[in-house]
């Protein structure tokens, strides 16, 4: 119980953190002074008080959506090893609950975009569908590439399993499943090559045309959910590639241990992806299926040679 | 065990660059960038260098290292200044029009480096290999895969420059190949080797500036045409 309840915990207010840090680093990088790392924090806090303007067209399925959204997503942070080696979900499911429950979310916010039969709605919401379903074999070869290597695709058994072997991320089929998940984190987290969260541009826009007609607590939801996801898929890079640090139990030491250690390879990895985000243009909308498709021959590569290497 | 004397460390170290020059092959055929690309072979080359070394080294083989100086400074410094030079001088677009596009084209180097560890399994005899055999397993299939992909490449591009590229890149698989699964060929024939592929790289280029000069295009579609 006290397992499910700090990780949730972890999940919920460390995820606004890590991107309103990645926001900041990314601002001093065009030396701008940027917003402070709190101001997640503040907007969401601010939406949640706010008033709501619901379309008179809008179904259920645009009220239900921020809930789907905001419990799915939470679900998969619960079933990932965070703090501890351990998930405190981690019987109900693996890495492919993690991926089918980010899916349901996904699908639901692409509805939502649909639901309100406005045209901007329905181009983020075909534009979202087309990426995802490229980037999403790609995430599953991917995982299952370091899930042979461990045997399960219960991800707490992978990350024991990494903790085991200090030196197995230099293996190439870890390298060439990182570089593959490392594309794809870039695409379903809507960072700089694939699509732009800064922008309102109706000719770039991906996440953001879904999103167009929500707002207050609504917003705040889909919000957070959103931070919540690139935490997720954050810790699946850094926990699964690299577990070192990771406490293997729920003892209270080193799980304070290695939550300072899990912060830490979170905001390494933030660092890294504001450095590519900053040193790259937005891609075409018809050239980001050949990134992804790079993503899928990477990871295919990385699966095939674990068998043969 | 010293750290720097494990053959196992040396075996990772080797496949660990194997495997990025692989990463470097595709990038190549999914990058557009003409530059780019020459670059990324500059990169692919230097990263050449150093598996030769780190092979010499474990396997107390000097004259590797002398092939491995000699790729450093032709084939990761001075062709891609050439090519790169090249590029300025005859001021052509700088994008690559390849004939299958580009999602396609990197599903097949896909595909043929599939076909390449298929390939390099028949090679693969574990029970007879003494401790360092297995490294050339690994890195044979590498060298075909940068074999069969540098030839795809240059049969899918239009222009006779990238055409050159992929003919490096092949030229490149051969290296890795001769280096990995003999432990190097004679210091002579490596030399040979070189100055023949640094040659081939001059008078390409030189082709290429007099085709261009010709028919105002690198396509090499156009030269199946009569001019006049």
């Amino acid at each position: 119980m006290i397992a499910v309840l700090s990780q949730m915990a972890v999940v919920l207010f460390l995820a606004p953190l890590i991107t309103g840090f990645s926001r900041t680093f990314k601002a001093r990088l065009q030396t701008r002074r940027g917003p402070g790392i709190l101001q997640p924090y503040r907007d969401i806090f601010k939406l949640l008080r706010k008033g709501m303007v619901i379309p008179e067209t809008a179904s259920w399925i645009f009220s239900a959506t921020p809930y789907v959204l905001f419990v799915s997503t939470l679900l998969a942070g619960l079933l990932i090893p965070t703090i501890s080696a351990k998930a405190p979900l981690s019987i109900f499911g693996g890495v492919l609950a993690v991926v089918y429950l980010l899916a349901l979310g996904r699908f639901f916010l692409a509805l939502g975009g649909l639901d309100t039969g406005s045209s901007f709605g329905g181009l983020g919401s075909s534009r979202e569908m087309t990426i995802s379903a490229i980037a999403e074999p790609a995430l599953m070869l991917a995982i299952f590439t370091v899930a042979i290597g461990a045997g399960s695709t219960n991800l707490s058994i992978m990350a024991e399993a990494g903790l085991g072997q200090s030196w197995r991320f230099l293996a190439p089929q870890q390298m060439l499943a990182f570089a593959a998940l490392f594309i794809v984190l870039m695409a379903e987290t809507g960072r700089i090559p694939v699509d732009n969260p800064a922008t309102h541009l109706e000719l770039t826009m991906i996440h953001e045309a879904m999103i167009l007609e929500y707002s207050g607590p609504y917003l705040a939801l889909i919000e957070w959910s959103a931070a919540m996801k690139q935490l997720v898929l954050m810790t699946l890079l850094v926990n699964v590639f690299f577990p070192f640090g990771l406490s293997s139990g729920w003892v209270a030491q080193s799980v304070l241990l290695s939550l300072g250690v899990f912060v830490a390879k979170l905001l390494g990895l933030a660092i890294v992806v504001s450095l590519v985000e900053t040193a790259n243009a937005k891609m075409r909308l018809f050239r980001v299926p050949e990134l992804l498709a790079v993503a899928f021959v990477l990871s295919a590569m990385a699966l095939i040679s674990t068998f043969l290497f | 065990m010293n750290f720097w004397q494990d053959p196992q460390f040396g075996d990772r170290m080797i496949t660990m660059m194997a495997a990025l020059v692989l990463v470097l092959q595709i990038m190549m055929v999914a990058q557009r960038g003409l530059v780019t690309n020459i670059r990324a072979f500059g990169v692919q080359s230097f990263l050449l260098a150093c598996i030769g070394v780190t092979i010499a080294y474990f396997n107390h083989a000097p004259h590797i290292y002398a092939a491995a100086a000699l790729t450093l400074v032709f084939k990761a410094i001075l062709l891609p200044l050439i090519l790169e030079r090249l590029v300025a001088k005859i001021e052509i677009r700088q994008e690559i029009e390849p004939f299958i596009n580009i999602p396609i084209s990197v599903l097949v180097s896909g595909l043929l480096t599939l076909l390449a560890y298929v390939v390099a399994e028949s090679f693969h005899r574990p029970d007879e290999a003494r401790g360092a055999a297995s490294l050339g397993h690994n890195t044979l299939a590498v060298a075909i895969a940068l074999f069969l992909i540098g030839f795809f490449m240059m049969i899918n591009r239009r222009k006779a420059l990238t055409q050159v590229l992929g003919l490096l890149c092949l030229e490149n698989g051969i290296l890795l190949a001769a280096i990995s699964l003999t432990y190097g060929m004679p210091l002579i024939v490596e030399i040979g080797i070189f100055f023949d592929v640094l040659v081939a790289a001059l008078l390409l280029a030189i082709l290429i500036f007099r085709i261009r000069e010709t028919f105002d295009s690198m396509d090499v579609s156009r030269l199946s045409r009569l001019k006049g």
